[in-house]
């Protein structure tokens, strides 16, 4: 149970971060940066899409997934291992591409962008999250 | 109230909701029991039901804070929920933390409450 309201309560921030940056995207405004300057450098890069669908919308769909499972998994829905499972492959793809994006920003875009690292480190810790819960 | 200091409520406040929402949908029949008995014989439907109808409603909240859209709505109906909460339910070691979730609620409304919604629907009105 805890572990799944840790998931919940991470996927409602990282929903929340990405309904931001769509906004703020669709709006054509730059987003607030509040550590560092980069934010608009990676955001306008040619690597903010995989294909012609923008990260931020990849996103907000996988944290919907996320909180949506967790949401299952908690209310007791069947069938609760085919959740369970479901739920680690996506963390375990989102933590890849995450570790991807963030290598894109070290060393092709060469800018830090605070919503994309955060991003990143709430998946992370959804993994570590998962990793723990299976340890202990 | 600073822009952090909002998004911060809004969404601490939102995920509360959504929470408690999808905590009720698991064990309605466990919520209905926090219901005063004279509040039970008011109610037109089972209290099992009415626990599912507020943990739809909790969970509409929720996920409007949360998209940062219809704030104030979100606030306003979180507000009188509590309230009504608060009364059915009576203050218990338990639901005194509604009365800050309801503080919460009432701070993002003020911070977002539309000033120009009733000056805009009179004016619908006579056009």
């Amino acid at each position: 149970m805890t572990t799944f309201a840790l998931l919940f309560t991470l996927s409602a921030i990282g929903i929340s971060e990405t309904v931001y940056l769509i906004r703020t995207r669709i709006a054509a405004e730059q987003p607030v940066c509040p550590i560092g300057e980069g934010c608009a450098t990676v955001l306008t890069s040619k690597y903010s899409k995989i294909f012609i669908i923008p990260n931020d919308i990849l996103g907000l769909l996988a944290y919907m997934v996320i909180s949506f499972i967790a949401a299952l998994l908690v209310i007791g829905v069947e069938p609760i291992s085919l959740w369970s499972l479901l739920l680690k492959i996506l963390i375990g793809i989102a933590t890849l591409i995450s570790l991807f994006f963030t290598y894109l920003q070290w060393r092709e875009i060469r800018a830090w962008c605070f919503w994309c690292l955060m991003s990143a480190f709430t998946i992370w810790l959804m993994g570590l999250i998962i990793i723990l819960s299976a340890v202990i | 109230m600073s822009k952090a200091s909002f998004h911060i409520l809004r969404v601490g406040l939102a995920i509360t909701f959504l929470w408690i929402g999808i905590l009720i949908i698991k064990q309605p029949e466990a919520w209905a029991g926090y219901i005063a008995p004279w509040a039970t014989n008011l109610l037109p439907i089972s209290p099992v039901e009415a626990m599912q109808g507020t943990a739809v409603l909790d969970i509409i909240i929720g996920f409007l804070l949360l998209i940062d859209t219809l704030v104030w709505l979100a606030a306003l109906v979180g507000a009188l929920h509590l309230i009504t909460v608060l009364a059915v339910s009576g203050i218990t070691d338990i639901t005194v933390r509604d009365i800050a979730i309801f503080s919460g609620a009432v701070a993002l409304l003020l911070e977002r409450w539309p000033k120009n919604l009733l000056l805009d629907l009179s004016k619908k009105k006579y056009e």
